[in-house]
């Protein structure tokens, strides 16, 4: 007894053969074999164990509903937990089965199965409690060792990709129905995608032997005929190898597309292709999947369901099995009969549950006349055999029971229409009481569903289902199909989900589920315990929430549960069907967004010469900011900023600040906009002049800061945060809008049109003044918080005197397209006077010396002006700005809030850290209370000694006093609060 | 991911927008008189319904203009999208999505349940 | 009469071949009244209900559930529990949760399968050291046992990650070896069998319409099954309390959510923490089962539909295949949703309110499951004792007229 090729397949090059490896033994299969067939094909029986209980499992299907074969790819990364009955072979293929040790034939995992009986469903729940302690140290790395299934995979960077389609209609299925609705709107013009999982198009018409001709042809030549039609037509387009996981709302469709298939992956080539298709139409025509049936040992090797048997005959030319015991309960087995009798491979027995006079007569004659054993009104007691099926027990009417001698057989337990992508499209289902199986009923969006995915299993009507429902696209009317079938144009089915035990054990099994091991024991406890509610059984026994989501099976379930509580199966109801329909691939997910194209990466004009200076950089949202010079290969952050803060109180410092938003503000109503944004008061503001600002949310808290340049009434230039510029600018946009949209007033982001140098120290005006030979920069021309437009070579540039270093210093704007010749100029002229650059970190120490806050990090969204001691930025006589009314609320009026104080260590060697917290005394056993934190803290060269900046609970009456703040290493140091400005109280330098 | 239909370049994929709360929220013309409380339903208090709900969206990824629409939480359709100027627009116009309860599940779109109701 | 499980338990059953089992709670019609009714038999309600008649004696008391128990957000998070947040207050509830979640399993004598495998947030810019740090610091100081970890050790504890060929390469971490996760479903149904077991009604399928009040009080609710009277009303509704705070004429902050989550396929161990990166949305452990669980960030609109973007999950999934390069040939099994409400803060509501007898839980956001033991517990306190528990004082619902948020969204934009 074994396989036989059936070499009429003609989609099997039986002269490629091809060489691959399973579990470290070579075979060979032909070109188009899946694994699975070629596994068949050289009589392989076992392929993996199953997940809990360990035991051998073989193919039971031929087709993505696959629950037991699952392999691991070798040769592909280690890729686990991939479908035998999908992919495709090729030369050099080195595949693993999964779940088992040492070996699949001799695995120590099936030691399980004898203590089956006391893990059943949900046992987990109810020991491994003691002793205490065991859980964390045994019971719970025992439980993790032994699951999962395949092996974790191999480092791999994805090569997918993306693609997206708008398109009038997309077809889902190329078989019988899709095939035929795409061939009647060939014709409309209309915008078409078909997408197929398989290989090649025609579903049952290439899969099964149940049509013998369609339109007086055979199937092969009415595909290909329908294949040219469509040929060369503009609006139609094919994906084959494409299958649709995911129904999204609305009207939108993914589908995974494998370019390899029957090859193997080419290192850094595309493999997989994420379609996103929206649609106007979407017609489902993916067909159904044939269910099981539930009885003893259903699960060994040698069981098959019927129609992966014939598919495996018909579309993968090898017979499993010569004369296998076919065992149905309902009318759609006729087709393999007449196969396997055309093929001199007659099947041992058939045994419909059915009874003489309900079984279809033409079924009964070819019966008879090949004198094939028929048992009627009987079921399939259990199969037994060890590791693969040798015995069958068939069950009569009587309960007398016949054993048969067979190592296949094949099972229907009926169709269920696939309606995972209806449901995920939202519709509703309704149950069928004459197909015992749940169908489509209403859909939602504009979903079209056509032939047995609609729970149409009548050929005869096809036509007609197809004419009505797309009709109203135009469509070209098909009126009537000729078919002659090899099966009777009624399917018929008659109830059977599960069959008794002859003997009752503790230890027999019938499955329900076959990868999560689900018996119909399970079930039945789960509804003892109380989980009758379907959703509740499904998480107590996991039944179909294996990698198949139960395609072969769940519904079986449900008709099992509706037995025993005596309920409408409608009533039971199902589970959600979860998208994706069949495991989709994480790479195809990220497509290229990942490595290189996670984010971009911002730079500025100068981000070339900061680099060739010894930047390192930091990452600032998007932006790659200079974090700090190295002047040689050996110093390290702490030396660069000592050096860099020394140098800019000494001589002069250049910081690249073009990384700050800029937003450019003009309208007849600016000014009041402005005044409506921001705490200040801009009206007695002079035209080109600056002020420092401050912007809050309507809670009141600092959400951002900058400086408003005001050239007039009508016209603003305002800077953000580097971080915060894209919020500030949409929450003026939104204000503008819809607040106020009676004010004339309109923004812009300005941020990458200006370059901003930030020059400061005692030597910049000497430095400025060569840089700029023409423009006066004394302190009457120039005063503190003003500005200007300046020629500089054939362009203009924006100075404005301000500086976040407290030193005399400008910001200068620049065009970015001679941005790198100014800053080179700068360098020119300033290296004699001393100037270098600093980056961000610098910057951070030496604001921080002169008590300036930095929005994100001094603030944290719970702090308002007057915790930072900026009261006086709040316009007086102001009647109202955004935030305003927040202010005196009555928490946000308490005046012992935490507000913004300097700390200084009281033993100078003692270094303060940032996100440490200010504590009474030294004691630091936990709970211990706290007064507030550390949000800034450095070592200032400057100074000589550290020093930070705290929030505190009622800091400003603390200022004087003696605290402790906490450190990392676990212990408390005295420190005094003091005055959060540390350098040039009186801000002479500023204005020198 | 749903189409929203911008009143101004036309329907467009939902990323390209950004979601921006209740519509209609007016601002308290003078807070300085409004008391805690008032003030705080204005900030913080916003109505949150399953079922017809009035909301704004801003073209981010486009032009960038404000406008409302009115969705129907409980299966994400939106009936309309309108101008920020223009008046809130009456039920009645719109489909019944037969919600009949508070918290229940509408006949059908939301998603959450497979099997028609009977 | 008391269920007890044990492995001598299930070898007794095991020789009955499983046919004895007792079911694990009632399923009652609902009485006309209770002393107290809890709407929604989610972990947090039925958890309330558990606490209600252990710790505070109280006997006569409905849980009530519109659907099926455990079937919203219990059923759908990702199971992560962890103390490790800013501010007291929050550290506080989240702490006294956590020390209630090490001791559940025995209080329960149901295995929750609580894994205290330890959680780590990654950090991966200076701006997220320092916001690491100053939490970490409150944490020690709080008694909360997170500290700091350097990239060196986060590859010792999680040798897949990639933590340097990254667009935001991984700078450091917070840890908290106490911290993991627990097996969702198991903890609903857990205190629901107990609750059951001192008398508490569980009334599945009975959705509240509307709470019925009268001169400022509570009187009862209108359900499906009817009118039930009852004088202290609890709701516990996650993204549905808005709906039926309406009907009580009570305004909340809340907005609902979708909120995304999917599972791998199952694999051998692979990863033995959890690691979560705000920086990058990428949050994920390994069940006991083999799958990886992984969460995704909210969508950004209001919805009740438990269904979200696609595009939502991509952001996660890219950042996850550039943290773990394994996970490229990983697939993803099956991708769900929940309902979270959302509040300004970030922070709960576990408050009264004006209407005497109605008390509110919620505003748990995407936070709520690791909190399932705590909050229930000082939750039933506060419907108990009228007042709230001193864990629970700050999170009332006046905060937001007066100004007093927890916070815990964090600092509010990137720093300069």
């Amino acid at each position: 007894m074994s396989a036989q090729d059936n070499r009429n397949s003609t989609r099997i090059a039986f002269h490629q053969s091809v060489n691959f490896t399973f579990d470290g033994v070579k075979y060979t299969g032909f070109k188009g074999d899946t694994i699975a067939s070629a596994l068949i094909r050289n009589n392989v029986k076992i392929v993996g164990r199953s997940f809990k209980y360990h035991r051998p499992r073989g193919i039971y299907t031929c087709g993505i509903e696959e629950p037991n074969a699952l392999v691991q790819i070798l040769s592909e990364h280690n890729e686990p937990n991939i479908r035998a009955t999908v992919k495709q072979i090729y030369e050099g293929l080195e595949i693993e089965s999964q779940n088992r040790w040492p070996s699949l034939e001799n695995d120590l995992g099936s030691i399980t199965s004898l203590f089956s009986p006391l893990i059943s469903a949900g046992f987990y729940n109810k020991t491994f409690m003691r002793p205490r302690g065991f859980w964390k140290k045994v019971y719970e790395p025992l439980i993790r060792k032994a699951a999962g299934l395949g092996k974790p995979p191999k480092p791999f960077k994805t090569t997918s990709t993306q693609l997206h389609h708008h398109v009038d209609i997309v077809i889902v299925g190329g078989g019988l129905s899709g095939l035929l609705a795409l061939r009647s709107l060939a014709k409309t013009k209309l915008k078409i995608l078909l997408i197929e999982q398989d290989s090649y198009l025609g579903g049952i018409l290439k899969n099964s032997n149940k049509i013998s001709t369609i339109e007086n042809k055979n199937n092969d030549s009415w595909i290909s005929e329908v294949e040219k039609e469509i040929e060369g037509s503009k609006n139609i387009k094919v994906l084959k190898n494409t299958l649709a996981t995911t129904y999204n709302y609305i009207n939108h469709l993914i589908a995974i597309e494998d370019l390899n298939t029957g090859t193997a992956p080419l290192e850094g080539n595309v493999d997989q292709i994420l379609h996103k298709i929206r649609a106007e139409h979407i017609i489902l025509a993916n067909g159904h999947i044939e269910r099981l049936v539930s009885f003893r040992n259903n699960d060994l090797p040698g069981v098959m369901l019927t129609g992966s048997f014939e598919k495996y005959i018909q579309r993968y030319g090898v017979i499993p099995e010569k004369n296998p015991v076919i065992f149905s309960n309902n009318s759609s087995s006729h087709s393999l009969i007449k196969k396997l009798v055309d093929l001199n491979c007659k099947p041992k027995a058939y045994v419909d549950s059915r009874s003489g006079d309900k079984i279809e007569p033409d079924l009964l004659e070819i019966i008879h006349k090949e004198n094939i054993p028929l048992f009627t009104n009987a079921h399939i007691e259990g199969c037994d055999g060890g590791k693969q099926v040798q015995e069958i027990s068939v069950r009569d009417s009587e309960g007398m029971i016949t054993k048969l001698k067979s190592k296949m057989l094949c099972v229907s337990g009926g169709f269920n229409p696939d309606v995972h992508l209806f449901t995920q499209s939202k519709g509703v289902l309704s149950w069928d009481d004459n197909y015992l199986t749940f169908k489509p009923d209403r859909s939602y969006q504009n979903t079209i569903i056509i032939g047995s995915a609609g729970g149409l299993f009548q050929y005869s009507k096809l036509a007609n289902d197809i004419d009505t429902k797309l009709g109203f696209l135009n469509q070209e009317p098909i009126v009537k199909i000729d078919f002659k079938l090899n099966e009777s144009d009624n399917y018929a089915i008659e109830k059977l989900w599960e069959t008794k035990h002859e003997k009752e054990s503790r230890w027999s099994k019938s499955f329900i589920d076959l990868q999560n091991d689900v018996t119909t024991k399970d079930l039945r406890q789960g509804i003892l315990e109380g989980f009758d509610r379907i959703e509740h059984l499904k998480r107590f026994t996991t039944n179909s929430m294996g990698t198949d989501q139960g395609k072969i099976s769940s519904i079986n379930a449900l008709g099992i549960v509706s037995e025993i509580l005596d309920k409408k199966v409608s009533e039971v109801g199902t589970t959600i069907y979860r998208p994706p329909y069949a495991p989709l691939s994480f790479a195809s997910i990220a497509g290229r967004s990942t490595y290189n194209f996670y984010d971009p990466e911002r730079k500025t004009p100068i981000h070339e010469w900061h680099k060739k200076n010894g930047a390192i950089f930091e990452d600032v949202g998007q932006w790659k900011r200079p974090w700090y010079f190295k002047n040689h290969s050996e110093e390290n952050l702490y030396q660069a900023v000592q050096r860099e803060a020394l140098q800019v109180r000494k001589y002069a410092g250049v910081l690249d600040g073009s990384t700050l938003g800029k937003i450019e503000i003009k309208g007849k109503d600016a000014l009041e906009f402005m005044n409506l944004m921001y705490t200040n008061n801009f009206s007695k503001m002079k035209p080109m002049s600056a002020r420092y600002a401050l912007m809050l949310g309507e809670d009141g808290m600092i959400m951002d800061d900058g400086i408003i340049s005001k050239i007039n009434d009508k016209h603003f230039i305002a800077t953000t945060t580097t971080g915060g510029a894209a919020n500030v600018l949409s929450h003026m946009e939104e204000f503008a809008q819809t607040e106020w949209p009676h004010l004339n007033v309109y923004m812009n982001s300005v941020t990458e049109q200006f370059c901003t140098f930030n020059i400061s120290g005692p030597n910049t005006r000497l430095i400025m003044e060569k840089v700029f030979k023409n423009i006066k920069f004394d302190n009457e021309s120039f005063p503190f918080m003003t500005f200007n437009n300046f020629d500089y070579l054939d362009s203009t540039v924006r100075i404005l005197r301000a500086s976040f270093t407290g030193e005399l210093g400008y910001e200068i704007y620049v065009r970015p397209s001679i941005a790198l010749k100014l800053w080179e100029d700068l360098f020119y002229f300033g290296k004699d006077e001393g100037l270098i650059v600093y980056g961000t970190e610098t910057m951070h120490l030496l604001r921080a010396e002169k008590g300036y806050i930095i929005v994100g990090q001094d603030t944290d969204g719970s702090v308002t002006p007057q915790d930072m001691d900026l009261e006086w930025m709040i316009g007086k006589n102001k009647k109202d700005f955004i935030g305003k009314r927040s202010l005196t609320r009555s928490d946000t009026i308490r005046s012992d809030r935490k507000q913004l104080v300097g700390i200084r260590p009281v033993d100078q060697k003692n270094i303060i850290e940032e996100g440490q917290h200010i504590i009474l005394s030294s004691n630091v056993k936990p709970p211990v209370k706290m007064l507030g934190h550390i949000t800034s803290s450095y070592m200032s060269p400057n100074l000589g000694h550290s020093f930070a900046m705290a929030v505190i609970k009622d800091g400003k009456k603390l200022i004087g006093s003696k605290v402790f703040v906490s450190s990392s290493s676990n212990d408390a140091f005295e420190v005094e609060i003091i005055n959060p400005i540390f350098i040039d109280k009186e801000n002479k330098r500023l204005v020198s | 991911m749903f189409i929203i239909n911008c009143p101004y370049c036309g329907p467009r994929e939902q990323c390209e927008f950004t979601n921006g709360g209740e519509a209609h929220v007016i601002r308290p013309s003078n807070p300085e008189e409004a008391s805690d409380k008032k003030w705080s339903e204005y900030v913080f208090f916003r109505s949150n319904p399953k079922g017809i709900y009035f909301e704004r969206w801003v073209h981010s990824h486009g032009c960038k203009k404000w406008f409302n629409a009115v969705r129907d939480t409980s299966t994400d359709k939106i009936f309309k999208t309108y101008e920020i100027k223009d008046e809130r627009p009456s039920l009645t116009d719109l489909e019944n999505n037969n919600l009949t309860t508070p918290s229940g599940e509408p006949d059908v779109g939301s998603g959450n349940f497979t099997v028609k109701k009977s | 009469m008391k269920k007890k499980y044990s492995i001598f338990n299930i070898a007794r059953n095991a020789f009955s071949n499983h046919e004895n089992w007792k079911k694990m709670w009632r399923s009652p019609e609902p009485k006309k009244e209770y002393d107290v009714v809890i709407i929604g038999g989610g972990g947090h309600g039925l958890g309330t209900a558990y606490y209600l008649a252990k710790e505070h004696g109280l006997k006569n008391i409905a849980v009530i559930e519109k659907g099926w128990l455990g079937g919203g957000n219990t059923g759908r998070n990702t199971t992560i529990i962890r103390s490790n947040y800013l501010w007291d207050e929050s550290a506080n509830l989240y702490e006294h949760s956590l020390k209630l979640w090490e001791g559940l399993t025995h209080d329960l004598n149901y295995n929750v399968m609580f894994s205290q495998r330890g959680v780590m947030n990654l950090a991966h810019t200076e701006h997220d050291i320092k916001e690491i740090k100053r939490r970490v610091s409150a944490n020690t100081l709080n008694g909360i046992d997170s500290k700091w970890i350097s990239k060196e050790e986060i590859k010792k504890l999680v040798p897949i990650m990639n933590t340097d060929n990254l667009r935001y390469p991984v700078l450091g971490a917070s840890f908290q070896p106490r911290a993991g996760t627990a097996r969702h479903d198991t903890v609903a149904w857990g205190y629901a069998m107990r609750a059951d077991e001192m008398g508490v009604d569980i009334i599945q399928n009975c959705e509240a319409y509307k709470i019925l009040t009268e001169n400022g009080k509570v009187v009862g609710v209108e359900t499906s099954k009817g009118i039930i009277k009852s004088k202290k009303i609890g709701v516990v509704a996650s993204g549905h309390t808005s709906v039926l705070a309406e009907s009580a004429g009570i305004r909340l902050p809340l907005q609902s959510k979708p909120l995304q989550a999917l599972v791998s396929e199952p694999i051998k161990p692979v990863i033995d923490t959890v690691v979560m990166s705000n920086a990058v949305h990428a949050y994920v452990s390994q069940s006991d089962k083999g799958e990886l669980v992984i969460g995704a960030g909210t969508d950004g609109y209001n919805s009740f539909t438990q269904r979200g973007g696609f595009d939502v999950v991509e952001d996660t999934i890219r950042a996850m295949v550039e943290l773990y390069p394994v996970f490229g040939k990983m697939k993803m099994l099956r991708q769900w949703g929940g309902i979270v409400d959302i509040s300004p803060d970030a922070s709960p509501i576990i408050s009264k309110c004006d209407v005497q007898g109605l008390y509110f839980n919620c505003g748990w956001g995407t936070g709520g499951f690791k909190a399932t033991p705590g909050s229930a517990n000082v939750f039933a306190h506060t419907v108990a004792k009228d007042e709230p528990h001193t864990i629970n004082s700050a999170f009332s619902l006046d905060r937001f007229v007066s100004g007093k948020l927890v916070d815990e969204h964090g600092a509010a934009a990137v720093a300069h």
